[in-house]
Order: C-alpha cells, then sequence, then structure tokens
C-alpha cells in the first residue's frame, strides 16, 4: 500500500502548488471577468460577458493590442536576423568568441530593472547619454521616451539589448549541430561564403528560428518591466503594451471584472501560440529524427 | 584552443566593451559626485553607496532579495528533483496526466494568475510577508520538465542496484540520482535563482511594506521618486542600480557555462 | 517510505515555518499603547513640517504613537488603500484627497466621523469652506489637513531677462500665452521654456477660469465635453503642442513642470498654494506670486487633502487617531504647517498665531490662495471622480502632445465617465 503511495507522495509537493498557484487561478480569472468588483464591496455582482464587451470596445484595448503587436512585429525580426549574423560569426569554439557570447549574454541574467533604469538615463533628454553624444554632431536634443513616436523604439531597442544573448546561445546550439560535412562538401564546391550561408546554414538552422520566434512573440506579448519602470504606457499610450494594460486596469483602476476579462483573453492568445510552439518544436524532433 | 590574431582579439574586446557600455558607464557613473557630473567633471565618491546602503536601505533589499530568491530556489528544486525523479522512474496511474499538467505550466503565461494569486495570499493574510513573495514562485513545471529528462538519461541498474541492497526510494533519490544529476540540478537551481532575482510584477502588488521590498522593487521606486532637488540625482540611482545587478553578474561568471547550459538545454531539448 | 514522508513533511515544516516568519516581520512592536498607522503624501520640506506636528502630539499624548508613512502622492495613495482593502492592511488613519474620498465613503472604508466632529470644539473654528470639504452625502469622513488654491507663480528674474521689467497682466488665457512666448523666444537658447505644462489640480481650475467645470458641483453632472472645458483644455493643450512654450516633459510627468521651474528653467507655473514653501527655498526672492487667471470669471478650486479614519480600525485606535486629526487642525498645529508650506489656514484662529502672523507679514505672497477663497470653490465628489482623475492624466497626455484632437478626446472622455459613473454606484 505505502509502496503504492510512493511517487504520490514525491510529486504531491509541487502539484499542490502547481495546483493553488497557476490552475486553480485560471478558473478564478474566468470566474471575476464575469463580475463587477472593485475590492470595495462585499459582492461580486454578476454581469455576464458586459466586461469582455467594455473592453473591446475600448479605445485602450485596440490601442494595446495594437502597440503590442507594433513592439512585436518589430522587435522580433530584428532580434532573429541580429542574432543569427553573430551567431555564425560565434559559433567557433575559440577564446574571443566565448568571451563575446559572455558579454552578450550578461544582460540576459542581468535584472531588468536595473536595464530600464540604466537606459532611462542613456535616453534622459537632459543630462543623459545618447543626447551629448548626438549634440557632438549638432543634432539638437531628443526628447525619446517624451516623444510618442520614440519611446516604443526605445524600448523595442532596450528589450533588444537585454534578449540578444539569449537568443544568440540558441542559434550556436543550432549551428553546432550542423553537421561539419556539409561544410566541407560545400568548401570542396568552392562556394561563396554568403552562398553557403543561404544554402546550407539559413535552411537548416530553420527549426531554431521558428523556435525562437515562437519564444520572442510569446516573450513580447507578455513585456512589463521596462515599460513599468521607463514610461509607465505612456507618453499618451503609446508604450501601453497589453500585460501593463493589466496591470493598470488591476492594480491602479482597480476594475477586478475588466482587468481578468483581459487576462483570459491574453491567456487564450499565448497558449495558442504555446501550442504552435510545441507542434513546431515536435516538428523540429521530426526533422532531426 | 586556438590563439587568436591580437588585433581580432581587440577587436572583439572592443565590440563587447562597446555593447555593455551603457551598463560599465552607469557603473563609473555610481562612483561620481552628483554636482560634478552635473557641472560635466570627475569627483570619485563612495557618498553614493554610503547613501543607497544606508539612508536608501538598500542593504535592508538585498538581504530581501537573497532570502527570498535563495528560499524559493531550495524549496522549488527540492520539490522539483522529486517530481522529477517519481515522474522519471516510477509508472503509477494518473502520472503521465500529472506530469502533463506540470508540463503545460510553461505554457501558461503568468499574469492569468497575477489577481487571482493577490486574493488567495490576501485571504491567507500572507502578502507583505516572505511566504507571499516565495508561495506563489514555487508553481513552476520548468525545473521538473528539464529535471525528468535528465533523470531518465541515467541508466536505470544503477537505481535497480541500490533497491537490491534494501535502500528506500528516497535513499535512491539522494545516494544515486542526486549525485549523478548534480549538474544539471546546478545548472536549474541557478536558473530558478535569477528569475527569482529578477521577478518585479509579483512583488510589485504583493508588497506594500519597505521593509520587505526587494531589489527590484526598492531600486524603482528610489529611481521614479526623483531623489534630488531639481534635477534628478544620477549617480545616487547609478549606485543602487549596480547594488541590484552586481550580485547576480558575479554569480554569473562564477558559473557562466552551467548556467547557459542549462538555458540552451531548456530551450532545445 | 517512512523517510519519504519525513522529508515532505519537514519540507511543510519549512513552508509553515516561512509564514510565521513573516507574519512576524510583518507586525512592528507597539512601542507605545496605542499605535496609529498613518499614511501621508508628504515629503521634503512638508513631510519635516509633518513630522514635527506628529512629534508635538505625541509629546502631549505619551500613550499614542503615530507611525506615519509617506505612501507617494495622492494617487498613489488611493491605490494602495483600494488594494488594501481585500488584504487587511489599511492603516488606521490616511489623507485622503477632498475628491477622491466619496468612493472610500460610500463603501463603508471610511469611517463617519460626524459624532467625532460634533463632540469637537474644533467644529467651530474650522472656516466654512474647510468644514464643507469632509461632508459627503451629509456626513462627515475628512477632516481638512492640508488646504490649497492653486495661484500663479512667476520667476521674476526670468520674467526681467525676457524684458518685462514691470509685470505683465496676467489676468487672461490670452495674456499668460504672451509672456510664455515672449520667455520661450528671448531665452529658449538657454533651455528656459516660459511655462511649466499645468498639472490635474490647475487644469481644473483654469476650466473653471473658463466658466466651465467637469462634474457640476451642484447636479453632478459630467460636463467634460462641454464647450467651456473643450476651450479650455484647447488652449491648455496647445501650450505644449502648437505653441510649445511648455516642456513635454512635464506632460509625462507633472512632478517634472515643478522640478523645472524650481531649477530656475521656467518661467510660469500654476500649482498648489502648498508648493509655495518649497518654492521660496529653491528661487528666494525670485518668487513672486499672483491669483490665477480669471479667464471668463474669477474662480479656482479648493484643493488639498483631510484625514480620514479606517472604519477596520479598533475603538480605541480610532479615538487616538481623531485626537490626532483634531490636534493636527488645532491653530497652532496649522499655523507651523502654514507658516512652512503656503498651505492656507483652515483654522480662524490659526492667523493669530505668532508663527503664522510672521509668516503672513514677511513672505510675499504666501496669502494669494487665502485671498482667492471669495471665489474659490469646493468641488463634488462622488466615487466615480476616484476613476475619472486616474483616467484624465492619460488623456491629457493624447491631447497635449498632439495625438488626438481635443474634442474627440474629451467626447469620449465624457461618455465614458458617464458610463463608469452608473456602473460604479450599481
Amino acid at each position: 500500500m505505502l509502496r503504492k503511495l510512493t511517487p504520490y507522495l514525491f510529486v504531491a509537493p509541487l502539484v499542490a502548488f502547481i495546483a493553488v498557484f497557476t490552475y486553480v487561478p485560471i478558473l478564478t480569472s474566468l470566474n471575476l471577468s464575469v463580475r463587477n468588483w472593485n475590492f470595495l464591496t462585499p459582492d461580486m455582482p454578476f454581469v455576464g460577458l458586459e466586461n469582455y464587451r467594455l473592453l473591446i470596445s475600448s479605445r485602450d484595448f485596440w490601442n494595446a493590442l495594437w502597440v503590442t503587436t507594433l513592439f512585436t512585429v518589430f522587435s522580433v525580426p530584428i532580434r532573429l536576423f541580429l542574432a543569427l549574423i553573430v551567431a555564425s560569426y560565434l559559433a567557433r569554439e575559440t577564446f574571443v568568441s566565448r568571451l563575446l557570447r559572455g558579454a552578450l549574454f550578461l544582460p540576459f541574467v542581468t535584472s531588468t530593472v536595473s536595464i530600464a533604469v540604466v537606459f532611462s538615463w542613456v535616453f534622459a533628454t537632459d543630462y543623459g547619454l545618447i543626447n551629448p553624444v548626438l549634440g557632438w554632431f549638432g543634432i539638437g536634443k531628443v526628447a525619446w521616451l517624451q516623444d510618442p513616436a520614440l519611446a516604443l523604439w526605445v524600448l523595442i531597442f532596450v528589450n533588444t539589448w537585454k534578449q540578444i544573448g539569449y537568443d544568440v546561445v540558441i542559434y550556436i546550439a543550432g549551428l553546432q549541430a550542423i553537421p561539419q560535412e556539409l561544410y566541407d562538401a560545400a568548401a570542396i564546391d568552392g562556394g561563396k561564403r554568403l552562398h553557403v550561408f543561404r544554402r546550407i546554414t539559413f535552411p537548416l538552422v530553420m527549426p531554431t528560428t521558428y523556435f525562437l520566434l515562437v519564444v520572442s512573440v510569446i516573450e513580447a506579448f507578455q513585456v512589463f518591466t521596462i515599460v513599468n519602470v521607463m514610461t509607465h504606457g505612456g507618453p499618451a499610450g503609446a508604450t501601453d503594451l497589453l500585460v501593463h494594460m493589466l496591470y493598470r486596469i488591476g492594480f491602479v483602476l482597480f476594475d477586478i471584472g475588466q482587468g481578468s476579462a483581459l487576462a483570459v483573453m491574453l491567456f487564450v492568445l499565448l497558449v495558442t501560440l504555446a501550442l504552435l510552439k510545441s507542434r513546431l518544436i515536435g516538428r523540429k524532433v521530426h526533422y532531426e529524427a | 584552443m586556438k590563439r587568436e590574431h591580437p588585433l581580432k582579439l581587440a577587436l572583439a574586446l572592443a565590440a563587447g566593451l562597446l555593447f555593455l557600455s551603457p551598463a560599465l558607464y552607469s557603473i563609473v557613473l555610481s562612483f561620481q559626485t552628483a554636482d560634478s557630473y552635473y557641472r560635466g567633471g570627475f569627483d570619485f565618491t563612495l557618498g553614493n553607496y554610503r547613501n543607497a546602503v544606508g539612508f536608501y536601505h538598500f542593504a535592508r533589499y538585498l538581504l530581501n532579495s537573497v532570502i527570498v530568491s535563495s528560499l524559493v530556489t531550495l524549496l522549488s528544486i527540492g520539490f522539483s528533483t522529486m517530481a522529477a525523479f517519481a515522474f522519471a522512474r516510477f509508472r503509477f496511474r494518473g502520472g503521465d496526466f500529472l506530469f502533463g499538467a506540470v508540463v503545460a505550466t510553461l505554457m501558461i503565461p503568468s499574469h492569468i494568475s497575477l489577481i487571482p494569486n493577490y486574493l488567495t495570499l490576501a485571504k491567507a493574510g500572507l502578502l507583505d510577508s516572505y511566504a507571499g513573495l516565495v508561495l506563489p514562485a514555487i508553481s513552476n513545471g520548468f525545473a521538473a520538465f528539464f529535471l525528468r529528462q535528465y533523470i531518465r538519461g541515467i541508466p536505470k541498474a544503477l537505481d535497480e542496484a541500490a533497491y537490491m541492497d534494501g535502500a528506500t526510494p528516497l535513499k535512491v533519490l539522494w545516494r544515486v540520482i542526486v549525485p549523478l544529476a548534480r549538474p544539471a540540478i546546478l545548472s536549474m537551481a541557478l536558473y530558478v535563482f535569477i528569475t527569482e532575482w529578477n521577478n518585479y510584477i509579483w512583488p510589485l502588488v504583493a508588497i506594500g511594506k519597505e521593509d520587505l521590498y526587494t531589489l527590484q522593487i526598492g531600486l524603482a521606486r528610489l529611481y521614479h521618486n526623483n531623489p534630488g532637488e531639481g534635477l534628478i540625482d544620477w549617480p545616487l540611482v547609478m549606485a543602487a542600480s549596480t547594488l541590484t545587478l552586481l550580485p547576480v553578474l558575479a554569480g554569473f561568471l562564477l558559473v557562466e557555462r552551467h548556467l547557459v547550459r542549462g538555458i540552451t538545454m531548456g530551450a532545445v531539448k | 517510505m517512512l523517510r519519504t514522508l519525513k522529508t515532505i513533511s519537514l519540507a511543510g515544516a519549512l513552508a509553515g515555518l516561512l509564514v510565521a516568519g513573516g507574519a512576524t516581520i510583518a507586525t512592528t512592536a507597539a512601542h507605545a499603547d496605542v499605535t496609529v498607522k498613518f499614511w501621508h503624501s508628504f515629503k521634503g520640506g512638508n513631510g519635516k513640517a509633518l513630522d514635527e506636528i506628529i512629534q508635538k502630539f505625541e509629546a502631549a499624548n505619551p500613550g499614542i504613537h503615530i507611525e506615519g508613512e509617506n505612501v507617494g502622492d495622492y494617487n498613489d495613495i488611493v491605490a494602495k488603500l483600494q488594494a488594501a482593502i481585500p488584504a487587511h492592511r489599511a492603516p488606521d488613519a490616511v489623507i485622503m484627497e477632498v475628491t477622491r474620498y466619496g468612493l472610500f465613503a460610500e463603501h463603508g472604508v471610511l469611517t463617519d466621523l460626524t459624532p467625532y466632529v460634533d463632540a469637537d470644539p474644533l467644529k467651530d473654528n474650522l472656516f466654512d469652506y474647510a468644514r464643507e470639504i469632509g461632508v459627503y452625502n451629509g456626513k462627515n469622513y475628512i477632516v481638512p489637513f492640508n488646504s490649497s488654491t492653486a495661484v500663479l507663480y512667476y520667476n521674476k528674474d526670468i520674467l526681467a531677462r525676457a524684458g518685462y521689467t514691470t509685470e505683465p497682466p496676467l489676468k487672461s488665457f490670452d495674456d499668460i500665452l504672451k509672456v510664455a512666448k515672449t520667455i520661450t523666444e528671448k531665452l529658449g537658447s538657454e533651455g528656459i521654456t516660459g511655462i511649466a505644462a499645468p498639472g490635474q489640480f490647475a487644469r481644473w481650475s483654469l476650466i473653471m477660469s473658463n466658466d466651465s467645470d467637469l462634474i457640476d458641483s451642484k447636479t453632478g453632472d459630467i460636463l467634460i465635453d462641454k464647450p467651456g472645458t473643450v476651450d479650455a483644455y484647447k488652449w491648455m493643450s496647445s501650450l505644449v503642442y502648437k505653441e510649445k512654450v511648455a516642456s513635454a516633459d512635464g506632460v509625462t510627468d507633472e512632478d517634472n513642470g515643478k522640478k523645472a521651474f524650481l531649477a530656475g528653467k521656467v518661467g510660469i507655473m500654476l500649482n498648489s498654494t502648498g508648493d509655495y514653501g518649497g518654492a521660496k527655498k529653491a528661487i528666494g526672492d525670485n518668487l513672486v506670486v499672483r491669483p490665477m487667471p480669471c479667464n471668463k470669471v474669477c474662480r479656482v478650486a479648493i484643493g488639498g487633502a483631510g484625514i480620514g479614519i479606517l472604519s477596520s480600525s479598533p475603538r480605541e485606535v480610532q479615538d487616538a487617531a481623531y485626537k490626532f486629526i483634531s490636534f493636527a487642525a488645532s491653530p497652532e498645529s496649522n499655523a507651523t504647517w502654514f507658516a512652512a508650506t503656503g498651505y492656507m489656514p483652515i483654522n480662524k484662529l490659526t492667523a493669530a498665531q505668532p508663527v503664522a502672523a510672521q509668516a503672513l507679514a514677511t513672505e510675499p505672497g504666501i496669502d494669494v490662495a487665502i485671498q482667492q477663497l471669495d471665489f474659490a470653490r469646493g468641488r463634488p465628489r462622488p466615487p466615480v471622480v476616484t476613476w475619472m482623475r486616474a483616467t484624465e492624466y492619460d488623456m491629457w497626455q493624447a491631447m497635449a502632445l498632439g495625438q488626438r484632437g481635443v474634442e474627440e478626446t474629451l467626447k469620449d472622455f465624457a461618455e465614458r465617465t458617464r458610463q463608469e459613473a452608473t456602473r460604479v454606484t450599481n
């Protein structure tokens, strides 16, 4: 009897935590999303799909979706493109490439808040780092974080700076998995470097690209810290990414119903993406076999 | 390892430095007086650190971060190793289902539990406590998933031999599996520690008491409160920022290889 | 197997320990018989003045300890208080801005102070306007502490360098725009701008001086899309977007506008009289204070905050908290506060206190806000105002940064506010 119980006892603590803090919350969110509540009343009246309707008819929601999409559509390809180029230079196991990999990877493990604070200073209008440098070239002060047309680009830049080390490391792993014979064969054929890259490297590293693509899209849809520290979603909503909007509705305006409705919608979107990812990884394994 | 051409080495060094320059310069800035920074000179001082640690309580925040991240790592890795062992070595009714549920957490975005977890911990009276920071962070299936894959790679014959000698499952886990899975466990522990160290949104909503701020919250607060009369005191903010990123950075440099391996394996496997 | 059980129970015990450990840290030992946790919004010079009042109170009431904590600005207080309700971690007393406490009074978070106030001789000494601030639906929920109206500050030195050797008229919107333009043209190359983008409190007053309002003080109707309001917003946002006489820095964070004025980088600032102390310290004799513009009518909003008591606190703590509230509104405390900060006297006997009398005699401009009381007006405080003010910041940014037309923005904002007003009362 006890013998039969053993595996359950081993998994029990982890499963209990996961149940309480991950699965039950999904149900709680669903429940809260059909109620009108602001933390202050003892009861939470049922309002049906009203919160969803309000969200979908609100300008803020579409703005957040648009801004998040913009962020994703620009930041992800830029990251992957740069990362692949850098990775193909750093794929060899030499001292220099290890050193540079380390440097590139550093921001990924570093505190996001620190990075956001450092770049708030870098892009400060007065007494920052970039504007004085631009000044040497006779370019006047740029209000990077106060200009609705620029702020999102600054965030894309900062996010790229932070995340690219991860992409590079993953790409390197992917590149190193490409059999050397293929390159040797191409060398015998007298292939030019760019040609080899296009014909061999790029297609063979495609599974890694798919993987990174989905991972970074999911990551981009969840960006919060740099927004919260650097812009608070401003100026004029120009950087009000979805998770920041969720935080704002939930913990600034305390519209728990609408906040939960937004959480549920974002959840559905991200889980769909994640399922897509596991299918893609499945394909990769398939491909390797 | 091949020896590099010195010119190539220098170029590579320069590229790396350029990439890291904002962070590096921010560290330099933290050793400067605010006056000299705004004047455009450089006066060395440790005053910003003294101020950050003393007046702005960053020593306390550092302690909180260390306590919270350590506890999360300890509990999370402990529970995950146990679960991974069971998933890898036992066939039991519902085992596949439970494993599926654990792995599925990798796909579940954490924001869905933000409001519910706030309410759960509020009800339990655990907001504004270390427990409130630690408990939700343990609910993560990544380490269990990763370690299970690793443990499956360990020959089962080793367990069998131990069982023959009359060992209990726990003993097998502790004496056979854990020593052999050490590199994987270490990689995961680092990963969990760093993730928790850098956690922001949860402490932001869960902690209201200044005594319990983690470094991340303390730093964001310090920056938003705009210390300094008239102009923001950047050198002070950068001293606080350096304090926030340094411990992890030091840890990273020590064990870079383990960490990179953990992350790569987690992704590609 | 038993070992397995042991380990698991050990893990459980560890988790339990965590909880216990957290709880010990979460409770602070009470040094006095009664401790009143008090959230407020004052830092810097104003914070010091408040600390002084707290110290005097504790000296006079040895059994009571006031544990004051600055938890941010008025918005932060509202957010923190709302978040604290389900967590049962609200303080005992809290500073609440005069238009935002209705939400908390409505839902029974704040306790009705009417019995306390009625039994307190203080009530006869409070100015009528100050007494009115704390009344919601006929009951008294907060007692005024820091009352203010917005005033017009300018930097005499900057105006002089821009060519104004005598004071230009600063009565209408056009007057102000003209001066701000001149300053920006003449001194823009030195990094000086004409005016700080008005903060939310000043914006509300400017709308009033354009003979309109955000919300009708009698009927509670939403007036956000009325022509007078729209025109006022058009003028205010033009300062930033069209005329470029105000920096966008002050739009994304209104603290920046104030900081720039204190640093001598801005000519004119419209802001609370509570900034008098800080501004005087920063720019000294160059500080001049004038009444707010009277564009169509002379009218300003009464702002500031009062102290309320949480209904969740035990009775003896509430009693202690009220003692402190009453003490903070006494002529002595109020005089200290007035002289240090520039917030208006709320107590009729304050002006007779030596420290207040001296401030009135020697601090030019500290009395401007008081003189404005003739045409100052209290604002209504239904629950929706909290939401409206939290949302107005985004609306203002969109307009001032030229992201969205003023009329369109305000029409949308008005509709949403009406919708929210029905939701919040349901």
